[in-house]
């Protein structure tokens, strides 16, 4: 073969939106000699039929992605003082006071005050 | 989420035992993960037999272009043929990711289809001689394909089931397609009836080898053993070959066309069909490459790889022109 294989293709990771409104999602990779023929190849390749409203391609060595040593980590930390789950104790609260002041006209649900 | 925070400090024997444990719980293992080397060995064995699969499957099917009956017929098959390529590509490129640690890129895929040490699915190494058979193969074959691939959605590896999704989106057209050619011949003449009848006569050995022999007495290998351990399958070859039969046969028999197999039938008792084997010993060498037409589709395989050389090497004028 004339050309090194290693430097010729590169990968490049496709991304596409499916309707108007929605976010890029990752689809899939392929090799290309650039980006040009990447976007060719990916509507050729994985567009065939279904209509798709926007299509991104980026060379896989442009991205940072994430070493499995840091998404292992990445899920350890617990951050309920920054969720509403950590905060379900209002309701209740709430309602105590309600109690105590016979306020009928104040309402309280789920989501608070 | 297991309580390993870091693999960096973890004994090979550990780092083993956190990935097994990552399979027992149904994670999916993606393309840089930490990962035994015979996992990665099965998964480069399974990916790359299935894209090249996919790729010589294409052949018998577009030998029925130039012949299709109509022009609709045509459009169909062309789309198929264009679909089956597709997913070569996809499967292909999920296995070229994990090969990288072995320096090893598509170059050596085809090589190795070529020297016919890398091996593809019986079926396609069969003649398609009659429109018949274009049917037999569009409904039985694509049929048996997609048993095999929607069991396989399920598998650990994450890229090889995204990959499938894809697949299995698109070989639902395959499916209604192939029903179509077969119920169009056989709502038609008495010979066209009687060519789908012997399509079928065939297509009936080739169709059950398709999912491999019972058990690892008959290979002598233990590739489906490991593939369940490692979840990258569910069921074995026996269990698919009994859903195809439960799935087709009473549809084959609905048409009014009949299965070369007299001893053909399910047992209550045993809750599973009886059915003559097939010659095992005939399946092991047409895999190896001496099917009726391994020499004939491979030379074609071959020719334009490298007649399409000239297209790669134009391709490379311009790789660093647009960036």
């Amino acid at each position: 073969m004339s050309q090194d294989q290693s430097t010729f293709y590169e990968e490049y990771e496709v991304f596409s939106r499916k309707k108007d409104g929605m976010p890029l999602e990752h689809r899939f990779s392929l090799l290309a000699p650039n980006a040009e023929m990447a976007l060719i190849l990916a509507k050729e390749n994985f567009f065939r039929r279904e209509p798709i409203a926007d299509l991104w391609v980026v060379k896989r060595s442009n991205i940072r992605k994430m070493t499995q040593e840091e998404r292992l980590a990445f899920g350890r930390l617990d951050k309920a003082y920054r969720e509403t789950k950590g905060y379900a104790d209002l309701v209740a609260r709430w309602r105590a006071f309600k109690e105590k002041n016979g306020d009928q006209e104040v309402e309280i649900d789920d989501a608070g005050i | 989420m297991s309580d390993v925070t870091s693999l960096a400090h973890l004994t090979d024997e550990e780092k083993y035992e956190h990935f097994m444990r990552r399979i027992e719980n149904d994670e999916k293992i993606e393309a840089e993960d930490w990962m035994p080397d015979d996992y990665r060995e099965q998964l480069i064995k399974l990916i790359t037999m299935h894209g090249i699969s996919e790729i010589m499957g294409a052949f018998p099917e577009k030998e029925w272009v130039p012949k299709a009956p109509t022009l609709h017929r045509k459009l169909a098959i062309m789309a198929k043929v264009q679909d089956e390529m597709g997913h070569g590509q996809l499967l292909l490129r999920v296995a070229e990711d994990l090969l990288k640690p072995y320096g090893k890129t598509r170059e050596d895929i085809m090589q190795d289809l070529f020297s016919k040490r890398l091996k593809f699915h019986n079926v396609f190494h069969m003649p398609s001689p009659t429109w018949g058979d274009a049917a037999v193969i569009a409904w039985l074959v694509d049929g048996a394909a997609i048993l095999s691939q929607t069991m396989m959605l399920k598998t650990s590896y994450g890229p090889y089931g995204r990959a499938l999704k894809r697949i299995c989106q698109e070989e639902s057209f395959h499916s209604k397609h192939g029903e179509s050619l077969v119920l169009s011949l056989a709502e038609g003449t008495p010979e066209q009836r009687r060519m789908l009848q012997e399509a079928l006569n065939r297509w009936w050995e080739p169709l059950l080898m398709f999912f491999g022999p019972k058990s690892s007495k008959e290979t002598g290998h233990t590739n489906v053993d490991k593939n369940l351990k490692y979840k990258l399958r569910s069921k074995t070859n026996e269990e698919l070959r009994q859903e195809f039969l439960t799935k087709y046969v009473p549809k084959i028999k609905l048409l009014g066309l009949s299965v070369p197999d007299d001893t053909l039938h399910f047992d209550e008792e045993k809750g599973e069909w009886i059915y003559q084997e097939p010659d095992w010993q005939k399946f092991k060498e047409i895999i190896k490459g001496n099917g009726p037409k391994s020499d004939e589709r491979l030379a074609l395989r071959r020719s334009s790889y490298e007649n399409s050389q000239w297209v790669r090497d134009a391709l490379a004028e311009y790789r660093m022109a647009a960036v």
